[in-house]
């Protein structure tokens, strides 16, 4: 019998070398519900979106993505303590779209991690198999992927702040300054997460091939960043203001410009003429299509 | 009370094809072997009690609750075990089953306690740390039980749980769900087509064929009905039938082999000195198990009291 296959005798009897299975034992304790359930379906996937409990190379992507991430924060940190902060080569407003190439193959790496695997390998079956209901799949699953890249690019704007804050001669003076641009800091990474967070999500649940799915997230972001930096320069009227928008970051700026503030001028919302509020429509219409999409997708999938 | 009602049963999938028909059957506590070649209605049964599939009409009542409108409440109270693969190959054993466990309503703590006792029970000690991707058929089948016991559940619904084991590793999994059934009192349902399995485990017996119920019976009283003699000699088989018709037995010949009804123990003798007597090589004589051919050809469904 292996040595875990019971409990070992009382501790008077040490030495002893008895052994005895206890048998099967019931469970009485407390049985929680869906939303506990949910809740834990939703813990389980940030941790799978950053490799957590998985060998370690699923842990090379996320982790090695949110190092690049940080890094040029770091460095602008470091330029602004030697040089003075009027140096700094990016600003709270910009921080994101600079970087969304990062973020764009993040997301293009992991939404489908996230609800691949549960197709691919049929473990759906189970999750539907119990107490759970289909759009508390899809809740969980939203929210991980939500969470997971509130975490990959708000850490290098927190990096940014604390810096800032720390680097600065005048401490109180610059927990003042800084306070104001808080905001912009918790706001703009939430904004950011939530639409490439349902888009991608809604991309990746549609196939049970990895592969298929990334390259099409990737597509999606690279491909649409260079078509809207081309299209916003060298045409005009109509397709200059929304021919930019085949790249869910120009949208996302725009309504981080209008809720938040702070025009970013390699954006293509800074050459259009459409008003703010445009952005923000088009980003609420694609998340709740996003998010239509999923659950549509999750009613019909059979197991 | 009875642990599941169906009346009227029926699904029709959108094509045309009728996995259930009309069917209607009570089943009592125990470990209930549900029978039927592979496309019988089995999985579809399964389903619908789980509240996973609508039926297209009739109703199925699982622990008292309906299927349709309580799915979410018998689910927490049912563990499933599909027949197909539905592990996910990158995490461990008990870091899965403890995951199934939370997914069941159970606190993480509890989850991990119950992990660590069912895993144990299912057999599946150091290498439960490990990636599932290394593990063998066998311990995917243990590690899909494992999941679908982990919440202590009341009733178990298990879908061709050998399916893939070799010969050694079938016969620990039907010793595990005999200690399920018997041992932790769970009430337990067994879709296989292999009826010598059924037999071997079963309290109950439910024969499905093309979506109607062909028997539903203790397995006790089933294997009883079977009391054919199969007498397999190698040559002259129709000489011995002849010989054992005019000894006044039903025989009748099936290829090279003989069968002979036999209610006592007279017909051995009988056979034994037919063999003798007729000079033949008796290669064979065993009392004939009875096997999911013999069941399928009886003309009309037939019921008895269970």
């Amino acid at each position: 019998m292996p040595p875990d296959a019971g409990h070992a005798a009382a501790p008077g009897q040490a030495g002893a070398s008895e052994i005895y299975d206890i048998g099967y034992r019931g469970y009485d304790g407390l049985r929680l519900g869906r939303v506990h359930a949910t809740w834990a379906l939703f813990v389980a996937s940030v941790r799978q979106a950053f490799g957590l409990g998985r060998p370690a190379r699923a842990k090379i992507a996320p982790w090695g993505l949110a190092a690049i991430a940080i890094i040029p924060a770091a460095v602008a940190l470091a330029i602004v303590a030697s040089a003075g902060p009027n140096f700094s080569p990016f600003s709270y407003d910009d921080y994101i779209w600079q970087m969304q190439a990062v973020f764009g193959i993040f997301v293009a790496a992991q939404a489908p991690e996230l609800v691949g695997g549960d197709q691919r390998h049929r473990v759906l079956a189970l999750y539907f198999s119990h107490a759970m209901e289909r759009v508390d799949y899809v809740i969980a699953k939203l929210g991980a992927i939500v969470g997971a890249l509130v975490i990959v690019m708000g850490a290098p704007m927190l990096v940014l702040f604390i810096g800032r804050i720390l680097t600065a001669g005048d401490l109180a003076g610059a927990i003042g300054d800084e306070l104001g641009s808080l905001p912009q800091v918790i706001g703009s990474p939430l904004l950011h997460a939530v639409g490439v967070g349902a888009l991608s999500l809604a991309i990746a649940a549609f196939t049970p091939r990895r592969a298929y799915a990334t390259g099409a997230i990737i597509a999606l972001f690279i491909v649409g960043q260079g078509l809207s930096q081309a299209v916003s320069r060298l045409s005009s009227g109509f397709l200059r203001d929304f021919g930019p928008m085949v790249n869910p970051f120009v949208w996302l700026d725009g309504t981080r410009d209008w809720l938040l503030g702070g025009t970013v001028s390699e954006s293509p919302v800074a050459r259009s003429d459409l008003s703010l509020s445009t952005y923000g429509l088009v980003t609420l219409v694609v998340v709740v299509v996003s998010i239509g999409l999923l659950i549509w997708r999750y009613r019909r999938i059979s197991t | 009370m009875a642990l599941i009602e169906t009346h009227q049963l029926t699904k029709r999938y959108p094509g045309g094809v009728t996995a259930l028909d009309s069917l209607t059957l009570t089943v009592e506590p125990g470990i209930i072997g549900l029978v039927g070649a592979n496309g019988a209605g089995k999985s579809t049964l399964l389903k619908i009690l789980l509240g996973l599939l609508e039926p297209t009409s009739g109703t199925a009542v699982v622990l008292d609750l309906d299927a349709q409108r309580a799915g979410s409440r018998i689910r927490a109270l049912v563990g499933y075990m599909p027949e197909h693969d539905c592990l996910p190959p990158d995490v461990s054993a008990t870091e899965f089953v403890t995951h199934m466990g939370e997914m069941a309503g159970l606190p993480r703590s509890a989850s991990r306690e119950r992990t660590a006792d069912v895993l144990r029970h299912v057999g599946l000690y150091e290498e439960r740390y490990r990636p599932i991707s290394g593990y063998s058929t066998g311990m995917k089948q243990r590690v899909k039980l494992a999941q679908a016991l982990v919440h202590d559940p009341r009733l178990l619904l298990l879908d061709e749980p050998t399916n893939g084991l070799d010969p050694a590793g079938r016969e620990e999994m039907l010793n595990l769900i005999r200690r399920i059934g018997h041992e932790f009192g769970i009430a337990t349902i067994v879709a296989s087509h292999l009826l010598g399995e059924i037999e071997r485990v079963g309290t109950q017996l439910l024969a499905i064929d093309a979506g109607h119920l062909l028997r539903s019976a203790p397995v006790a009283s089933f294997t009883e009905r079977t009391g054919i003699l199969s007498v397999e000699v190698e040559d002259g088989a129709d000489a011995l039938a002849a010989a054992l018709t005019a000894a006044g037995l039903a025989a009748r010949l099936d290829g090279r082999t003989v069968l002979v009804e036999a209610r006592d123990e007279q017909p051995y003798d009988l056979v034994r000195d037919s063999v003798v007597d007729l000079g033949l090589a008796l290669v064979r004589l065993e009392q004939r198990r009875g096997s999911l051919e013999d069941l399928f050809s009886d003309e009309a469904p037939v019921t008895d009291a269970a």
